[in-house]
């Protein structure tokens, strides 16, 4: 769906303790309500579930009206609720001229991997548009995986930003990968 | 030169399977002309089937020897009437975009090694041997003739953020 500026959009959150029915919950308030879901992304985290939609409605419709609609759902499936309000210009769908890359960092965990690439990554102008991690292995050998999808700045090699990454590979003793996923056009 | 328009998913001529061509005659050489000129038109693009324009015979047209995927690894330009895949092998994934579903992209696999049979505009049989992102766009065109969109074929949630004004 392309989205439209001139119409309201909201950005909903919700999470709680994984369940069958939270999304047809959340779903069917919405379709009451006459809103329309554009974008959204919902995802098990351990054993919570954590729903984020963007929400439009055609008509004038207060934030507090959402939010007062929504309320008693998610308190129904045990489920925290946020709401806010977009502004047009921030509705705007992305463009980006750079490559899409995947860069897995995996290794033994410890403290700061998180902060630690994304800072790097950060400085460098790359912009991440998908994060997810998990701890994986035995809790004497605990494993830290992060996978992320990051669009480099113009002009910027996938090549460059992993010699860029190297230091930092060393210096935590972790893998560091980056492997181009740019779209073909067909 | 004439270009014509890319239809969009969900006009219905998408989603048909296509009849096979039963006669090479000016009507189709004026079709492989009209394929030709759209694919050069469209930025970037490496491939189109003749559903796309509107016309629901299995003809299609690929060239993927400008772009920075295939420039090294191709046969030129391919016009395909009745393509046939006659053997498959290997499997990669690799991110796909389609003219006639803008704005979406996503994770398809497909073979990395085909055998594709198929007629030639001037009549005669070709067999050859195609890889790496020639044989993907191969079989990214050759799926319109079935009605099949690189929606059917997604084998990862995760989809592209960005929509991307030039591919490369």
């Amino acid at each position: 769906m392309t989205l439209q500026p001139d119409i309201l959009h909201y950005a909903v959150s919700v999470v709680g303790k994984d369940r069958t029915g939270i999304v047809s919950g959340i779903a069917e308030a919405l379709f009451r309500l006459g809103c329309n879901i554009a974008d959204s992304s919902c995802t098990m985290l351990a054993g919570e579930f954590a729903v984020i939609l963007i929400v439009s409605h055609e008509k004038p419709f207060s934030k507090s009206r959402l939010h007062d609609e929504l309320k008693p759902v998610c308190d129904g499936l045990g489920m925290s609720l946020a709401v806010r309000a977009l502004h047009a210009d921030e509705i705007a769908r992305l463009e980006t001229q750079g490559e899409i890359c995947l860069i897995s960092v995996y290794g033994a965990d410890q403290p700061g991997i998180v902060y630690r690439v994304t800072h790097e990554l950060a400085e460098r102008g790359v912009n991440i548009t998908d994060l997810n991690t998990k701890l994986i292995g035995t809790p004497d050998e605990p494993v830290y995986v992060m996978m992320l999808e990051a669009a480099l700045p113009e002009g910027q090699t996938p090549e460059e930003l992993e010699a860029l990454l190297g230091n930092l590979k060393k210096e935590l003793n972790v893998e560091i990968g980056v492997r181009v996923v740019t779209p073909v056009a067909l | 030169m004439a270009t014509q328009p890319i239809l969009r998913y969900p006009h219905p001529v998408l989603k048909k399977v296509c009849h096979r061509v039963e006669a090479i005659d000016n009507v189709l050489h004026t079709l492989v002309r009209d394929l030709l000129d759209t694919m050069r038109d469209g930025p970037g693009s490496v491939g189109v089937a003749a559903p796309q324009i509107g016309v629901t015979l299995r003809v299609c047209v690929v060239d993927v020897s400008a772009s920075r995927h295939g420039k090294d690894d191709n046969h030129g330009q391919l016009c395909m009437i009745n393509p046939e895949i006659t053997a498959r092998s290997g499997t990669a994934v690799m991110r796909e975009g389609c003219m006639s579903v803008p704005d979406y992209t996503g994770d398809v696999e497909r073979a990395t090694e085909i055998t594709v049979r198929y007629d030639e505009p001037g009549g005669a049989e070709r067999v050859f041997t195609a890889t790496g992102f020639e044989a993907v766009a191969i079989q990214h065109e050759m799926d319109h003739l079935d009605g099949v969109l690189f929606l059917d074929r997604i084998v990862c949630l995760k989809t592209g953020l960005f929509r991307r004004k030039n591919y490369r």
